[in-house]
């Protein structure tokens, strides 16, 4: 017979005992415990959230106003009381699209327009590149400026270029702005993209709000799809190659065998790529279940051809809110203006800075440094259209500088824009040698492969830059890397001792370079699978992402050969 | 089906995927990865410590935490004066043990009164002082405030060598180099830094090359010096400096000699090692001639317990060279994995370690460095592994009884759960294996360490300041316990 008691037992032994504190932790802000999509509470959380929407779908704006409380609660878990920094953004960007809109001068339009724009890149650069700011400044100019205790509030990078595409796009009359402030709170506090994107377009998310609440089978599907990639690229691949392997190798470049710092770059561009588009997919899926389409945001971005194509599939959310928004605005193809040469100029004569104060050491920063100026005109000198391919270039360097620099504040991650801004450049005047041939047959499968694999290259080269603590580290890895030699059975030896960690990336290096006949496969099949199947198949992964999470880690080894 | 509307079957996937999950907790194992034991072929780790983790395991019947513990940590420990100086006595739990470091640190007195005079430390450790982390800081702690210059003894290989900035030196691969670490009957005895190398190579030259680093104190190579052993036939170095070539012949005749390669300081050099192939090759050393010099012994994998395969004989040869006050033991991370709570094996181990040591180098005053803090993951959680405690009191122990000096490094860096706080701290002070301290952190300890041994030493010199006004006359030797090795604890050794 089942008695309450059993029933606790039950509980107890499944849960451990729930205490009043625990409870109470799980609602109140925790800076340790952040409430991520592939933690237990969320799920508990969601699973609750979800039972009460599927009541409320015919509803609007209760319905509306319950997913703004949620998603306030759930930014509230992040970034504790900084919640009432997105409402108090939110509010100014509001009011000021209300002004730009119902204005009826462009002057007055342009000017409220130019305030949200530097109200909206104050708060950020306050809160990401202050401390950056005084710390360059203190060491260029000896400064001694004290640094600000500046929280970061979680995912303000997302939420203040999301909120930046609503205003300008209103500038710019491509689309008509919400019916009210709950509307416009709602597209810009959604909590499955509020923290790590994707950066969601007002012109493909709004219009959905007004549809009729729709959810599908098939959309189902694709979610739950998408989730289980997500949980199992985040959860398994990317969190425990990291923590095991990667970071530890990161952290003393130089302790480590030359095979060991290439492993944990190869490692890096698989855990980076995995960490991202993994959560990135749990959102799209989480808000699929909602009933709310977002766009894709990476598609297998190491199958590139070329690091344009790159661009095309990595981060898609940002790099065309970059190209729309930054690129477009600053001339584009079209004209130079004066932000699209500052910023490369700044950069080149930092570079030549750099290169000229490292001469008593050592020639190779300077010859670096001409390098890549002498590189960098090259790309337009010898264009046949001189002019429209300097403006092109130096926007577009421009950009990926800023772009490089919206993913932290440091240096090495504007190094790490400047070598895609310059081998965006070497590309097209590329191409513009040797064309492409469109007609009849894609290029031949030869070609293809070393175009894809030095594309890779590159890429996992750029983010060694990104990674690394500082540049002195990226170089002594570089250096290390440089140092190889073959000697396959030391490698093989090192192999085995990281086996788990190898298996993991191999597994995710193979899942990313699967024929997409294959993948669609696997979803023609997971379609298919009665809906108890698929429950049991989100099971099982609840279990490996809990089971990853419990999984020690393994202890340090050195090897010696 | 109901193709409007299906948030209802979604929400069934979801509420019914986490029955089953519960389902698969039950049934499934705990772990998805196993534990792999790694092949110990090409893994760093020392071949004694294996053997006494063997014997161990055979010999002993579960981990058994003694009911004594409590009593253990109130335990009162007095000292008998040395010199006339007695430190107060301390609890077992608060045990540092400063009474035992009275030699060395009357020679810092010395040395504080007559500059011209010097005090030499030898740091023996594991992976924790690689690249020279954490042994640079303590040194350039010592010689901002004494004075001194060079990185004191290198040796010839070290597989940390590139991650060292305190000393660049790059080497030929054709060196045959023989560690303690592995090796049990060497060819020839092992040097003072636990190798010992060999340039065999007949037809390529075997070479080594050292540059100065860029640090205060140690941006020279002072009175570079080759220390080489014993053997039958002659060989020849040329020394590479600048643009000059100094050819010199190397004269094994005794246990340890040495061959100056220039007097002076200079930045950089190379050595050419010729028909040299059955001499025992150990290092150079670096040092000024005044002031405090600290010598970096450190070796990956290495728990310690090899220091007691040591030639007191060609160490004396050493000493007899380098005249050594304070030798530091710095070990305990290689013995955290192997699932044992009881170190009494380890406590028995260093022991003997220790005693090597007291025979290697006679009077010289012994420091014990316990375990840092290690976090291994419970559950979900990092929490500091449960060996640490016990390890760190084992080593209290064998400092206790070896009469060592003793710092306890766990405490010192903030007892339980201080490494997680290192890791996460912005910046980072410690490394992600939850082990290893950064630049940074090794920094930080640097400091902890020094900051404690310069308590005791001002500590000295008050209790010394007191003897002197009281009058009482100094005894040369003080009273030995029956259960220890006796040493004679002179003020300075000859």
């Amino acid at each position: 017979m089942i008695t309450i008691d059993s029933i606790n037992n039950w509980f107890v032994q499944n849960f451990g005992e729930i205490t009043l504190e625990q409870a109470k932790s799980w609602f109140i802000y925790n800076p340790e415990e952040k409430l991520l999509f592939n933690t237990g509470l969320f799920l508990g959380l969601f699973l609750v959230f979800y039972f009460v929407y599927a009541f409320l779908r015919k509803t609007f704006y209760l319905r509306l106003t319950y997913v703004i409380l949620f998603s306030l609660f759930f930014y509230y878990k992040s970034s504790g009381i900084y919640f009432l920094l997105l409402l108090l953004s939110s509010v100014v960007d509001y009011g000021l699209s209300q002004i730009i809109y119902k204005a009826t001068k462009d002057s007055t339009k342009k000017i409220y327009l130019v305030i949200s724009v530097i109200l909206n890149l104050g708060l950020l650069g306050y809160f990401k590149y202050m401390n950056f700011m005084i710390v360059t400044f203190n060491d260029m100019f000896h400064g001694n400026y004290q640094l600000h205790d500046v929280f970061l509030p979680v995912g303000i990078s997302f939420y203040t270029f999301q909120s930046m595409s609503y205003i300008i796009e209103i500038y710019r009359e491509e689309i008509k702005p919400t019916k009210n402030y709950i509307e416009y709170l709602f597209f810009v506090s959604f909590f499955p993209q509020l923290v790590a994107g994707p950066i969601v377009r007002a012109k493909d998310f709004l219009p959905q709000i007004y549809q009729k609440l729709n959810l599908t089978k098939q959309d189902v599907n694709n979610a739950l799809f998408l989730i289980i990639g997500g949980l199992i690229k985040k959860t398994v691949i990317s969190n425990y190659i990291s923590i095991n392997f990667v970071d530890r190798v990161f952290d003393t470049p130089m302790n480590y065998t030359s095979f060991e710092n290439l492993m944990a770059s190869y490692g890096y561009a698989i855990q980076i790529y995995c960490d991202f588009s993994g959560y990135s997919d749990m959102a799209i899926g989480i808000a699929l279940l909602l009933g709310f389409k977002l766009p894709a945001n990476f598609r297998t971005p190491y199958k590139s051809t070329s690091i344009t194509d790159f661009w095309r599939r990595w981060h898609i959310s940002l790099s065309t809110w970059l190209k729309d928004f930054l690129y477009i605005s600053i001339g584009g193809n079209r004209e130079g203006t004066f932000a699209g040469f500052l910023f490369p100029s700044l950069f080149f004569f930092g570079l030549l800075l750099w290169g000229i104060s490292n001469v008593a050491e050592s020639y190779i920063p300077l010859g670096i440094a001409i390098g890549a100026i002498v590189l960098f005109s090259l790309t337009f000198l010898l264009s046949k259209k001189k002019h429209q391919t300097l403006v092109t270039n130096f926007n577009l360097f421009t950009t990926m500088l800023l772009g490089g620099l919206w993913h932290g504040a440091g240096a090495q991650f504007i190094v790490w824009g400047a070598l895609h801004g310059l081998a965006l450049a070497v590309h097209k005047i590329f191409m513009e040698f040797f064309p492409s041939k469109k007609e009849g047959k894609g290029p031949n499968f030869l070609w293809r492969f070393f175009s894809i694999l030095i594309t890779f290259h590159f890429v996992v080269f750029c983010w060694i830059f990104f990674r690394a603590r500082d540049f002195e580290t990226a170089i002594q890895v570089i250096n290390n890397i440089g140092q190889l030699t073959f000697e396959p059975e030391h490698w093989q030896a090192i192999v085995i001792g990281y086996k788990n960690v190898f298996l993991l990336m191999l597994f995710g290096y193979v899942w990313h370079f699967l024929p997409e006949v294959i993948t669609s496969k696997m979803k023609f099949v997971f379609d298919k699978t009665p809906l108890i199947g698929k429950a049991i198949i989100l099971g099982f992964v609840y279990w490996i992402v809990y089971a990853t999470a419990v999984a020690g880690s393994q202890p340090f080894i050195y090897f010696q050969f | 089906m109901n193709t409007k509307s299906y948030f209802f079957q979604s929400f069934a996937i979801v509420a019914l995927a986490f029955v089953a999950f519960i389902g698969f907790k039950q049934i499934l194992p705990d772990k998805i990865f196993p534990d792999s034991k790694v092949d110990s072929k090409n893994v760093l780790i020392d071949s004694l410590l294996l053997e006494s983790v063997a014997n161990d395991s055979l010999s002993q019947k579960g981990d058994s935490l003694s009911e004594s513990e409590k009593q253990e940590a109130g335990e009162k420990i007095t000292f008998n004066p040395a010199e006339g100086i007695e430190f107060p006595s301390e609890t077992f739990d608060n045990y540092k043990g400063f009474q035992y470091l009275i030699s060395f640190y009357e020679k810092l007195y010395q040395l504080e009164k007559n500059p011209q005079s010097k005090v030499r430390i030898a740091y023996y450790g594991d992976s924790m002082t690689d690249g020279d982390l954490i042994v640079q800081d303590v040194r350039s702690n010592y010689q901002e405030r004494f004075g001194g210059n060079g990185v004191g003894f290198v040796s010839i290989t070290s597989e940390s060598a590139a991650s060292r900035g305190s000393v660049k030196s790059t080497y030929s691969k054709n060196w045959k180099t023989l560690s303690y670490l592995n090796v049990k009957n060497p060819i020839s005895p092992f040097g003072v830094n636990g190798h010992v190398f060999f340039a065999n190579d007949k037809v390529n030259t075997t070479w080594v090359q050292y540059e100065a680093g860029l640090n205060k104190n140690v941006n020279t190579l002072d009175n570079p010096t080759l220390f080489y052993g014993r053997a039958n036939k002659k060989g020849n170095v040329n020394f590479i400096i600048g643009k000059d070539t100094l050819r010199k012949s190397l004269v094994p005749n005794n246990l340890i000699n040495t061959l100056k390669v220039s007097s002076g300081s200079i930045k950089a050099f190379k050595a050419n090692f010729i028909h040299a192939d059955s001499i025992p090759i150990y290092g150079f050393n670096f040092d000024n001639g005044i002031g405090v010099h600290v010598d970096n012994f450190s070796q990956r994998g290495n728990s310690g317990l090899p220091i007691s395969m040591f030639n007191a004989n060609v160490m004396q040869g050493f000493n007899n060279n380098l005249k050594y006050d304070l030798i530091i033991l710095h070990y305990g991370t290689n013995v955290l994995n192997y699932g044992t709570k009881n170190y009494s094996w380890y406590q028995r181990g260093m022991t003997k370690a220790v005693n090597k040591i007291k025979e290697s180098f006679p009077g010289v005053s012994i420091l014990i460095i316990s375990t840092a803090d290690k976090s291994t993951k419970y559950d979900l959680e990092m929490k500091t592994d449960s060996a640490v405690v016990p390890l760190m009191k084992a080593q209290k122990r064998y400092a206790l009884d070896t009469e060592s000096g003793f710092v306890n490094l766990y405490t010192l860096m903030g007892g339980d759960g201080s490494m997680v706080k290192w890791v996460d701290e912005s910046p980072a002070k410690a490394n992600k294996d939850y082990t290893h301290f950064n630049q940074r952190g090794a920094k930080a300890i640097g400091k902890l360490l020094y900051d404690q041994l310069n308590k005791g030493y001002e500590q000295y010199k008050v209790l010394r300041q007191n003897r002197d006004t009281n009058g009482s006359k100094p005894k040369a030797v003080r009273k030995t316990k029956t259960d220890s090795v006796s040493v004679k604890k002179d003020s300075v050794n000859e």
